[in-house]
């Protein structure tokens, strides 16, 4: 994947950016501020967004993704004015999206009935390619978290699927809310490290 | 191909904050200080999308069949510990797959494999008085005793077995490529190859060694705690709370007799010696008056032959049996 480094001259989407120009008409001053804050803060993240959805789908798409989670993101209306519950609702936003075109291709491949080998994925936009949503990256993450202590690893399966807050877990679990905060942390940071040592 | 920088400590801090932020308990001093830490090193914009990736990819292995066996875990203890303000977030759905599912995978084990590292994870289980033996791929033997359930976690690397309740002996082949290691509560014993039995009993583990030398760990922040070598003869009990005890002398007979079925009693108070046989049963045996709890027994009793157990206190110590309404046996003196 290093010549999909970020770094390395890869096209980001275009910087120019604008809000739809037919809806600017009829635009309160309020609505107008609220477009220019997502703006804003659009622009902040729209590198760190566009490498981080290169890593779940193709360059190209993720050019597309970013723009899409622009115009989501205005139609959304009401944006937190805390920058970084803001930021998560981006990625969050850019994610869905990201699945959901995962979803469609896979859909249209299956329809196909074609056989990519091993060679065709790598080029191929429909599949992930050397993203981190193949099989291998998977595989590694599901022993990574069957081999997590088991404390944590019931703190994060609680979180993660099935929905329950800190506060739920600590419950249940007989803990405290910020025991229960930083064994989610834990399984965070020992899952990521596992993604990140299959270089 | 990198997918992760391996940036340790800024590593933490976004895993720190990426949890904080999933709280939603975020005021604007907070959002102040993520701010100014978010600017100080485009490292640490990285380190976030490697946060949020981890957390999105494990969204999409809900529906692998590992991933299903340790939720089937966690949903028993939602079940055992449901409380309103829990029960009220639980899907109903979750709760009806739920219930097939546990039927067929305590009946079957779970039996699943990674492909890309081969772990494989299996999970066994004995139900009240019922006791089972299983080999493992290395040839190792795990002997579950009555109410028991284990899950082995067996990759080219290691050897782990999870005890996640009641009590199993483990007679480990020797490998010293890869230990072998038993999680019970919040503690661990590791073995190379050796003999040892694990029991959990409310909220203690007791590990006691027959053959060879084990470690046990009780699992604390606190790294001035040594983990203790324990020998054949010898036991420990360890606490939730990392609390390992003194050596002591291993009850090898009581061991050796759930090895063979038995139930050894060697001038044991009534009192200690129903709660071990009540173990076994599914009705419980209690006693009518408290005079009875220091009467003194000794014996050796067949795993399931519960009417040849009664007769023998009825004899012995006279006294006589008789069901009560709710459901247990009630030990009564003889007028």
């Amino acid at each position: 994947m290093t010549e999909n480094n970020p770094h390395s001259g890869v096209k980001e989407p275009s910087p120019e950016l604008h809000p739809r120009p037919d809806a600017t008409a009829v635009d309160t001053p309020v609505v107008q501020s609220q477009k220019a804050y997502v703006t804003l803060l659009f622009n902040k993240y729209r590198g760190s967004l566009y490498r981080y959805l290169t890593r779940l789908v193709h360059r190209d798409d993720a050019a597309e993704l970013v723009q899409e989670t622009y115009f989501r993101l205005l139609r959304h209306g009401e944006t937190t004015q805390l920058e970084v519950m803001a930021r998560s609702f981006l990625f969050h936003t850019a994610t869905n999206l990201a699945r959901d075109l995962r979803r469609r291709r896979s859909t249209r491949a299956a329809d196909r009935h074609v056989q990519l080998d091993d060679q065709e994925i790598l080029t191929d936009h429909s599949g992930p390619d050397a993203h981190l949503a193949g099989e291998q990256a998977h595989a590694i993450l599901e022993r990574a978290i069957a081999e997590l202590p088991q404390d944590t690893r019931t703190v994060f399966l609680l979180h993660r699927f099935r929905d329950l807050s800190y506060p739920q877990i600590a419950q249940v679990m007989s803990m405290s809310a910020r025991t229960v905060a930083r064994k989610m942390s834990e399984a965070v940071e020992r899952l990521s490290a596992a993604l990140g040592q299959t270089v | 191909m990198r997918w992760f920088r391996r940036t340790r400590n800024v590593g933490q801090q976004a895993s720190e904050w990426f949890v904080q932020v999933r709280s939603g308990r975020v005021d604007s001093h907070m959002n102040k200080e993520w701010a100014s830490w978010m600017e100080a090193s485009e490292d640490h914009a990285r380190a976030c999308e490697d946060r949020e990736l981890t957390w999105e990819l494990a969204e999409e292995l809900r529906d692998r069949p590992v991933i299903q066996a340790l939720l089937h875990d966690v949903d028993k203890i939602l079940r055992d510990r449901q409380r309103p303000a829990v029960g009220a977030t639980l899907r109903g759905r979750i709760l009806s797959w739920q219930a097939g599912l546990a039927v067929l995978l305590l009946a079957i084990g779970i039996s699943s494999y990674f492909l890309a590292n081969q772990v494989s994870v299996n999970e066994y289980a004995t139900a009240i008085g019922e006791q089972r033996i299983v080999t493992l791929a290395d040839s190792s033997v795990i002997t579950l005793n009555t109410g028991a359930r284990i899950r082995t976690l067996y990759s080219r690397a290691r050897r782990r077995v999870e005890l996640l309740e009641g009590e199993a002996l483990f007679s480990v082949s020797h490998d010293a490529s890869r230990h072998f290691e038993v999680a019970a509560l919040k503690g661990v014993t590791v073995a190379v190859g050796t003999q040892f039995d694990v029991q959990v009993e409310g909220s203690a583990t007791v590990v006691s060694v027959m053959e060879g030398t084990v470690t046990v760990a009780a699992n604390t922040n606190d790294s001035s705690v040594k983990p203790v070598a324990v020998s054949a003869g010898q036991a420990v009990d360890y606490t939730r709370d990392g609390a390992v005890s003194a050596i002591r002398p291993a009850d090898a007979i009581r061991i050796r007799g759930w090895q063979a079925q038995r139930i050894v009693f060697r001038d044991k108070p009534l009192a200690q010696a129903l709660q071990e046989y009540n173990r076994y049963i599914k009705v419980p045996i209690v006693l009518g008056s408290s005079a009875l709890a220091t009467r003194r027994i000794n014996g050796v009793f067949r795993i399931g032959d519960e009417d040849a157990f009664l007769g023998a206190l009825q004899q012995g110590l006279h006294v006589e049996a008789s069901s009560t309404s709710d459901g247990q046996t009630l030990l009564q003196q003889v007028p």
